[in-house]
């Protein structure tokens, strides 16, 4: 899942100078974030509206980065044309499809923050740094690109105190990461030494 | 030189030094001058705490003119691997010998808390990076015009998790030839992280324990809560409160600690919160 995070409001209010604006929100990761479902988009409504916009539509796609036909959302949705702007409540990937496909002004609702999930009903974030060369396998299925701020692939750094990292909030991933091999009985994967990552296998377009 | 003296076993003294935070490196060398002669090298910081100031190759090269040997310190954090070794082949054409490699603290914890946190390589890639300098080749294994020689060493924690000590023993076998601790307090404890050191590559492995001298109780707190891998034990904390002239005591601690480590590792690396002004009197009473 895509993780992102709402935009404080006055700078959505800020960016989105157009007064004619159509709302698409995400039925996909925004939703289950609560952060670009039904009710989401219907707040940001009532929000523009007070604000003195002229909110002309709004409608929840079921994915706003998977669109088969901008054509067929146009006949289901006929009042985008009305708009001179569209707010998009979705992550960057969701905006950037609509922008490649809709004649407006795109502005996005949401900050796209890393590549997380959900578990046991809890957002967890950054669980992948998607370097495009997983072998995940090595660190009992942490991945300290994606986990650790530093993107240390051979241990710790010496920055985390009392098991809690230097960067922010967050436990040490290398602890986890150890408890994790001990318990799978592969602590000798520890001792192996990495070599820096390929870089070039990053976000490579076909 | 430093690289001499401590491979030859004898007991080494070095000492930081941060460069300016601007073009005048007046302060720098008044700060250098206090320890001339007293220390066998000063350590030149890399941007540290991820606070911005002068390249460590230029005061490291303006400290050198005035007849200093230095150990340059390099992070991570601010380089990928193209301007990591353009930097080491400039550091060795200036005449740099000495590196010793690091992580870096993260960029939010300093004075551009927006800077991109690069750490393209970590300290053991690092490592392993400036021996194939030395061996002649680059990274992706192309030949150089002249080769490196440079004497690398790595940082630790002294009290280690069994993961960071995996860790060490990576940088051992990276090319770490001598390690500099963080601040040590209880020599007691210092037997074990040798103990490691050793197991990992051997007595050639040469050990510079940490040393930050302490000032009032003040110092003892900030460095608990604020500095990782640092413990200032309780005992040390109720003699500074209870001390009618913590300043005074804290030298004399200080001296205490160099004492007990003599025996123990290779040279101690005095690294003052603020000013070098007590580094010779605690040397001096430490009989160095």
């Amino acid at each position: 899942m895509i993780i992102s995070r709402q935009k404080e409001f006055k700078d959505i209010l800020k960016t989105v100078e157009l007064r004619n604006i159509f709302i698409i929100g995400c039925g996909k990761c925004a939703a289950k974030q609560h952060l670009g479902g039904e009710p989401e988009v219907l707040e940001m409504k009532k929000k523009l509206a007070r604000s003195g916009k002229n909110v002309v539509g709004s409608t929840v796609l079921s994915s706003a980065c998977n669109i088969a036909s901008w054509d067929d959302v146009l006949n289901q949705n006929p009042d985008i044309k009305k708009a001179e702007a569209l707010l998009v409540m979705s992550c960057g990937g969701g905006v950037s499809i609509i922008s490649s496909v809709a004649e407006k002004a795109v502005y996005p609702a949401l900050d796209t923050e890393s590549l997380g999930g959900v578990c046991r009903d809890t957002i967890v974030l950054e669980q992948c740094g998607m370097c495009g060369d997983c072998d995940i396998w090595l660190f009992g299925g942490l991945c300290p690109v994606g986990q650790c701020p530093k993107s240390m692939r051979n241990g710790p750094c010496g920055g985390a105190v009392e098991g809690k990292c230097e960067a922010d909030e967050r436990k040490c991933v290398w602890d986890e990461i150890h408890r994790k091999l001990k318990s799978l009985g592969r602590l000798e994967l520890l001792k192996e030494i990495h070599n820096p990552k390929d870089h070039s296998k990053r976000g490579r377009r076909k | 030189m430093i690289r001499e003296k401590l491979l030859s076993g004898k007991f080494t003294i070095t000492a930081e030094i941060s460069p300016p935070k601007g073009t005048d490196i007046s302060g720098m060398m008044k700060e250098a001058g206090m320890i001339k002669d007293a220390v066998d090298a000063v350590c030149v910081t890399d941007n540290q705490r991820a606070i911005m100031r002068m390249s460590p190759v230029a005061a490291c090269c303006a400290l050198m003119r005035e007849g200093f040997d230095t150990i340059m310190h390099l992070t991570c954090r601010d380089r990928n691997r193209l301007a990591l070794q353009s930097e080491l082949l400039g550091a060795a054409s200036l005449g740099i010998k000495n590196i010793i490699v690091m992580s870096g603290d993260y960029p939010t914890k300093g004075d551009h808390p927006g800077a991109k946190p690069v750490y393209d390589l970590d300290s053991v890639q690092l490592l392993d990076m400036i021996s194939r300098l030395n061996n002649g080749i680059d990274l992706s294994g192309n030949r150089l015009e002249g080769k490196t020689e440079f004497f690398a060493g790595a940082v630790s924690n002294t009290e280690l998790t069994e993961v960071a000590i995996m860790k060490l023993e990576k940088k051992i076998k990276s090319g770490a030839r001598f390690i500099i601790t963080q601040a040590v307090f209880d020599p007691g404890k210092f037997y074990e992280f040798r103990d490691h050191v050793h197991d990992a590559g051997g007595e050639q492995i040469k050990i510079i324990a940490g040393i930050i001298p302490l000032r009032s109780r003040k110092t003892a707190d900030f460095l608990n809560s604020n500095i990782a891998g640092v413990k200032v034990p309780d005992d040390m904390i109720n003699r500074l409160t209870s001390s009618s002239d913590p300043g005074a005591l804290g030298i004399e601690m200080a001296a205490e600690i160099i004492k007990e480590l003599r025996g123990i590792c290779d040279g101690v690396h005095i690294m003052p919160v603020g000013t070098h002004e007590n580094t010779r009197k605690i040397l001096e009473m430490a009989g160095l």
